[in-house]
């Protein structure tokens, strides 16, 4: 009886997932197979009926590889980044904030709750060719319209990144290394160790969780993003979101789009089934 | 014992050791990330129209944007789907919670898995899917259409929120209340349930901000009538910049900020006796 209960709740969510979730990854490989209708209708070509590659051809031999390209690059440059400052950052609140702690890394969260399009639109009131800083640029006698162009390129659209997803490194590195034992860094400096010892063999190895967690949820979403590259950069910084959301939402060839999601999955499936496992391993390990 | 050794001998204090140019970082880090929001609320009171010069302080933008009846609706819309979204998100969301930490066998792991794939899934792919399904049931694109999007994305946060809450309760309570003659369901009711009301509330109030602030997938299945607010917002960015945008931004920040701050203080909320759970149950997993 006890079993059945807490099965059955299962069902209802587990239905709006498989309708609402699972149902359409499937008809979006149906599409990428797929062709139109005179109509503009999407016409879907299911398993074993005749699957016809030419949208693959399309996509593998043109100009979309280098989205896909910098799609890879921007992510793992605004990953690295929010690692490299995300990491000690958490780590001074956690072990020195005290009882601070809690309302220091709230702090860091807190702009994350700033509507997404707001945060990359105050870039723009900030840096953009008519904006605060070029204006202050303009005052001190710096010549140029604008003085300094910092919107339109690669690293505007990297930073942007690193601006929207920044949280999502620090709140799993906090947690982890919240959860170490101090005593830990303290034996290992009892050994003798340098800090810079301690910290390879000590504390990184015991937060890497933290690390693992925090990459792979600021990459995967960074590297489908489309409005950072399409608001801080330029026609040459183009994401493959960017050409995603063009097919779809500007009027595009629907069964490309498809072909093209599907390659972008491909692109990051490594990435998630990595997560998946290190989170169904935690789970089986009674951990959260 | 290691603390007190530690404690007596000398010892230099630098690099790692010494967190002062890491807060320092700290610092520059919060600065970075608050400056340009700063600027949006400021500038929302400017009563001239350029951003280079702070002319003065005004609240036109803010009666334009009260008197331009499209925002206005599209301000409701988006109160409409986040509040729809927030109930049935949190419903199907703590059943999953329950299902998966108390269910045993292959059904439950699975489940597992089907939960955690929206949470890692960029946006950008399930509303493409999402957009190609209501295209295939020849469902108009609505506000609806947003609303049963939301949720999709939104019953993974609340079933991880709440099964971290749950993991940590003392199952022994609901036994001793079947003991005394409670039914499971009834233990469930008068025992476990009071218990997770804060991870709930928190769940609950994150879920409305993320509908209320989401823009991908509301861009890809939103139809022809009324948008929701950052769609609106999209539209009028690929116009331009102007400060009403500054004003609606700031309203925008306002109400989430608001919501924020009910929220975290329940998800961080704890008793003394109960092991640490850090805030970030949403996400790490």
């Amino acid at each position: 009886m006890r079993r059945g209960l807490w099965s059955s709740f299962l069902v209802p969510p587990g239905l709006w997932l498989v309708a609402l979730y699972l149902v359409p990854l499937g008809l979006i490989v149906a599409a990428s197979f797929g062709t139109v209708d005179f109509l503009g209708r999407v016409i879907y070509s299911w398993p074993f009926a005749g699957w016809d590659l030419s949208n693959y051809h399309t996509v593998l031999s043109s100009a979309y590889l280098p989205a896909f390209f910098r799609s890879l690059a921007y992510a793992t440059l605004a990953t690295l980044l929010c690692l490299l400052v995300g990491y000690p950052v958490a780590y001074v609140i956690a072990r020195y904030g005290g009882r601070l702690r809690h309302l220091l890394v709230v702090l860091l969260i807190l702009p994350w709750f700033v509507d997404y399009l707001i945060r990359i639109y105050a870039w723009i009131v900030l840096l953009g060719d008519n904006g605060v800083v070029n204006g202050w640029l303009g005052d001190l006698g710096m010549k140029g319209d604008p003085p300094v162009q910092f919107l339109g390129t690669w690293w505007a659209v990297v930073g942007g990144l690193f601006y929207s997803y920044f949280p999502f490194m620090v709140l799993p590195i906090y947690a982890a290394v919240d959860r170490m034992d101090s005593a830990l860094v303290e034996a290992g400096k009892d050994l003798y160790g340098t800090p810079w010892q301690t910290f390879r063999h000590v504390t990184f190895p015991a937060t890497f969780q933290g690390v693992v967690a925090g990459v792979v949820l600021v990459f995967l979403p960074a590297s489908g993003d489309f409005a950072n590259a399409e608001f801080l950069g330029s026609p040459s910084t183009t994401m493959i979101g960017n050409v995603i959301n063009g097919t779809f939402n500007q009027g595009g060839y629907v069964p490309l789009g498809g072909t093209l999601t599907v390659c972008f999955m491909i692109g990051i499936a490594a990435f998630m089934v990595f997560y998946l496992r290190s989170a169904a391993r935690a789970s089986r390990e009674g951990g959260l | 014992m290691s603390a007190s050794t530690g404690a007596a001998r000398p010892r230099r204090r630098k690099g790692f050791d010494r967190p002062r140019f890491l807060w320092a970082l700290y610092v520059a880090v919060c600065l970075y990330l608050f400056v340009p929001i700063l600027v949006v609320i400021v500038y929302s009171f400017n009563s001239g129209k350029s951003l280079q010069v702070f002319a003065g302080f005004s609240t036109r933008w803010y009666r334009a944007f009260w008197n331009d009846p499209q925002i206005k609706n599209s301000l409701v819309a988006s109160f409409e789907v986040a509040a729809a979204t927030m109930v049935v998100a949190t419903i199907l969301g703590t059943l999953l919670a329950f299902g998966l930490a108390r269910a045993r066998g292959r059904m439950g792991g699975s489940a597992n898995i089907l939960m955690l794939l929206p949470l890692i899934t960029p946006e950008i792919v399930t509303a493409v899917g999402l957009l190609l399904l209501f295209g295939r049931v020849h469902t108009t694109l609505s506000l609806q259409t947003i609303t049963l999007g939301h949720i999709t994305f939104s019953i993974s946060y609340v079933t991880v929120i709440v099964r971290a809450r749950l993991a940590l309760l003392n199952r022994e309570v609901e036994e001793a209340a079947m003991d005394l003659g409670a039914t499971e369901l009834g233990a469930l009711r008068l025992v476990t349930l009071p218990a997770l009301y804060p991870a709930i509330a928190a769940s609950a109030l994150l879920v409305f901000v993320l509908s209320f602030d989401d823009f991908v997938t509301s861009v890809f299945v939103s139809g022809a009538g009324t948008s929701p607010l950052p769609v609106r917002i999209y539209s009028l960015l690929r116009v331009g910049v102007s400060p009403e945008i500054n004003a609606v931004g700031t309203t925008m920040i306002a109400i989430t900020l608001l919501i924020a701050l009910a929220t975290l203080p329940l998800l961080l909320w704890r008793r003394r006796s109960e092991p640490s759970a850090a805030p970030d149950a949403a996400i790490t997993e």
